[in-house]
């Protein structure tokens, strides 16, 4: 055992997973840091939840290996520590409340009858926002209340790891906000490593400290939220996390020529361009990147094709004269709302990454 | 006959009925489609399984029934079976004629499992449940409770007064209060022990098939329904037989015996009921248990059972009720010495005494009548469901 392994509270380790003939998890290697909270983003049907059920004890793997802290809790072979001796809070989709007990029964469920259980929920349901509803019964809770008991519930037998399963996801967009909002409070006060699984990309960057993109089955990338959307590490990477604007060009030492410009790129990104002079390379221009200016202080013109408002910014899509450029997506805010069909310029600022193209 | 058995399709699709997801019929609604396509597409679909399993349940019965066809005079399998076995002592001929029962029963079977489809009643949405609307019947209300008094007053009042008529007309009025008792107490402690034995039985298999189902498990449970067309008869010969053969005769003819002979026969009865609610406690409830530290013994206590509630005292209802009412299996199998209410009953009418017989059957309504009544009230104090009703 290596040292790294007391630093984290996950460790995955060659995990495949198959239902029938279908292959979901092809190896997937995941590491979590202790107290850290970490977002697996995936389309669905990438096998993310499988990958969390497994880290829970509900599936095993067909090979690989699982530690939770220095412990091995499935070697995919004799070892297999239940659900249940694994110190872990499972949050899923619908909450899973028991319908049959009430809000403070179900925060008790997991406590022993001793040990001052009755103050314990009152200060879990406090924690989470829902002090003086303990008689009431689940389906008398709206969903996001029902999500809130679910954290309280899982946190109450003060868990090593919180396991979250789509937990946000059924809630409708303005409650979202705000309950993803409380849980990150309530598990940083709480302290534990959480663990959140995820194919909303906003909720994966804002709430995370690492964020982990499962695709075809193994881990595709992983970093902070901000290297994941500054340094994809492919093109389909940079599409999956938030908006993007692909271009081609070639390589000039530490630039790229495109249609754009002479543009700078980040030299730390890897497989990069950096050393391939004249060869032909995919560059990632995100919106905000992309500055409108008078048609003739522009790099390129294009013409506005529409204007989406959103009241803290906007997203233009702009139609470029030249025919090598795809339509540009640009973000700005403020300033005046701009009718389709205006002609602008627009300017590259900052560093962008860009990939020498398979040939 | 169908007033006999209607029960059978009543209770489960009651149980699954009240196990299911409002939210669905609303679904319908807004889809465009009117009440009546709603009841048909929607609501039918939910209570589909429990429909067909009461109508598999029906249909089995009917072929193993045996002492109103003998008192209506008709000759059905059964009662040749009987005949053959019990007046003729022609055993092999009754186990010829037992063996197609088998097979006419294997086809009702194939029958049922091709018309089940694939389709799964399991709810998907959140686990917590709304309230369900209770209907206003308005206008409707009048015939709707003729139509449910009819039925009851069918049911329930034909037996009831004609069993009055023969006992205030019937003659001898030597009501032997005291056999009468104990026979009530007889029938009462070996149907609630068979229930109980059933039941538990049923839960396993029935979490087997819902939870890993596989080919093994599927036709396990669909075997288990070829019992229920097997009269009493036969499964109180094979078991003695089997007990005289291999057990040295231990515990023929005595307690024990009878209610597993009851158990085994009634099995099928409470599989429906409880497969029904085993459908409606997901397992992603079970799964937030297990996280929460419970092993498996805590959860079958703290969490399957509460929720598989209703379906259990359906099932021990159900299996109550037929047991009260078996008569070829008692007939054989009754411990020495004891008299349940069916078996004296039958002696009564045997020799046409009516009136001495009324009591008896009268009794027999009346212990019905206390698991039915415990039945309606578990369903409206179930917590969490209990708001349905308001």
């Amino acid at each position: 055992m290596t040292s790294t392994d007391t630093h984290n509270a996950v460790v995955v380790s060659g995990v495949h997973k198959s239902f029938g003939n279908l292959s979901v998890l092809r190896g997937v290697e995941l590491e979590v840091p202790q107290g850290s909270f970490t977002s697996i983003l995936g389309s669905s049907g990438s096998g993310k939840t499988t990958l969390l059920r497994i880290m829970a004890g509900f599936e095993r793997p067909d090979s690989g290996v699982i530690r939770l802290g220095s412990r091995v809790v499935d070697d995919s072979g004799h070892r297999h520590v239940p659900s249940e001796k694994r110190r872990i809070g499972y949050v899923s989709q619908e909450g899973a409340l028991f319908p049959h007990l009430s809000v403070g029964r179900n925060v008790a469920f997991g406590l022993a009858r001793h040990e001052g259980r009755r103050d314990r929920v009152r200060e879990l349901l406090e924690l989470v926002g829902l002090s003086g509803l303990h008689h009431r019964y689940p389906h008398q809770l709206s969903g996001g209340q029902q999500q809130r008991v679910a954290l309280a519930r899982a946190l109450a037998t003060e868990p090593e790891i919180v396991l979250l399963d789509e937990p946000f996801s059924s809630l409708d967009a303005s409650l979202r906000a705000s309950v993803r909002a409380d849980v990150l409070r309530v598990l940083r006060l709480a302290g534990t490593t959480s663990v959140l699984v995820t194919h909303d990309q906003d909720e994966a960057l804002s709430m995370a400290d690492q964020v982990a993109i499962l695709r075809d089955g193994v881990i595709a990338q992983m970093g902070t939220p901000s290297e994941m959307y500054r340094q994809p590490e492919d093109p389909a990477l940079a599409r999956f996390l938030g908006e993007s604007n692909l271009v081609q060009g070639t390589v000039q030492g530490l630039t790229v020529d495109t249609p754009l410009g002479q543009l700078a790129f980040l030299p730390s990104t890897r497989g990069s361009c950096q050393g391939h002079s004249g060869m032909r390379a995919s560059v990632l221009v995100r919106p905000e990147q992309l500055v409108i200016t008078a048609v003739d202080e522009g790099a390129v013109v294009g013409t506005v094709g529409s204007y989406e408002y959103f009241g803290h910014d906007a997203v233009v899509r702009i139609q470029p004269e030249s025919e090598a450029l795809p339509e540009l997506v640009v973000r700005v805010t403020g300033g005046d709302p701009l009718a389709a069909g205006t002609k602008v310029g627009l300017v590259v600022h900052g560093l962008v990454v860009a990939w020498p193209e398979r040939v | 006959m169908t007033l006999a058995v209607y029960p059978l399709v009543y209770l489960p699709v009651a149980a699954s009925l009240r196990g299911a997801d409002p939210g669905q019929e609303e679904v319908a609604r807004s889809l465009g489609l009117g009440r009546v396509r709603t009841f048909l597409r929607i609501t039918l679909g939910q209570a589909r399984g429990a429909i067909l399993g009461g109508c598999l349940l029906v249909a089995l019965v009917l072929l193993a029934e045996y002492g109103a066809f003998e008192i209506l005079g008709y000759q059905t399998f059964t009662t040749e079976i009987f005949t053959e076995s019990q007046v003729s002592f022609n055993i092999p001929a009754a186990s010829a004629l037992a063996l197609v029962l088998v097979v006419l029963s294997t086809v009702v079977l194939i029958g049922e499992s091709a018309a089940r489809g694939k389709g799964r009643v399991v709810r998907t949405g959140p686990m917590a449940q709304r309230v369900v609307q209770v209907h206003r019947l308005g206008r409707a209300t009048v015939p709707v409770l003729l139509g449910f008094v009819v039925l009851t007053g069918l049911a329930l009042g034909v037996p009831i007064g004609s069993c009055l008529y023969w006992m205030f007309e019937g003659g001898a009025h030597d009501l032997g209060g005291v056999s009468l008792l104990n026979a009530a107490g007889y029938t009462a402690l070996y149907s609630g022990m068979a229930a109980a034995l059933a039941t538990l039985m049923a839960l396993a298999v029935a979490l087997l098939v819902i939870r890993h189902p596989d080919r093994v498990g599927r036709l396990l449970e669909r075997t288990t329904y070829l019992v229920l067309a097997m009269p009493g008869i036969v499964i109180a010969f094979a078991l003695s037989y089997f007990v005289e053969r291999y057990a040295g005769g231990y515990e023929y003819q005595k307690a024990p015996l009878l209610i597993l002979a009851y158990a085994i026969l009634f099995f099928p009865l409470a599989l429906v009921g409880v497969k029904a609610s085993v459908a409606h406690a997901p397992l992603a409830l079970e799964e937030a248990a297990h996280s929460l530290g419970q092993n498996r013994w805590q959860v079958l206590r703290r969490v399957t059972l509460p929720l598989v509630g209703p379906g259990l005292a359906a099932a021990f209802c159900l299996v109550f009720l037929a047991a009260v009412t078996e008569l070829t299996a008692t007939l054989i199998l009754v411990p020495t010495g004891v008299q349940t209410l069916s078996t004296q009953f039958w002696a009564y009418q045997q020799n046409l005494s009516y009136g001495q017989a009324a009591p008896f059957a009268l009794v027999i309504i009346a212990i019905a009548a206390v698991p039915s009544y415990v039945l309606a009230r578990f369903f409206d104090r179930l917590p969490g469901r209990a708001m349905m009703a308001t």
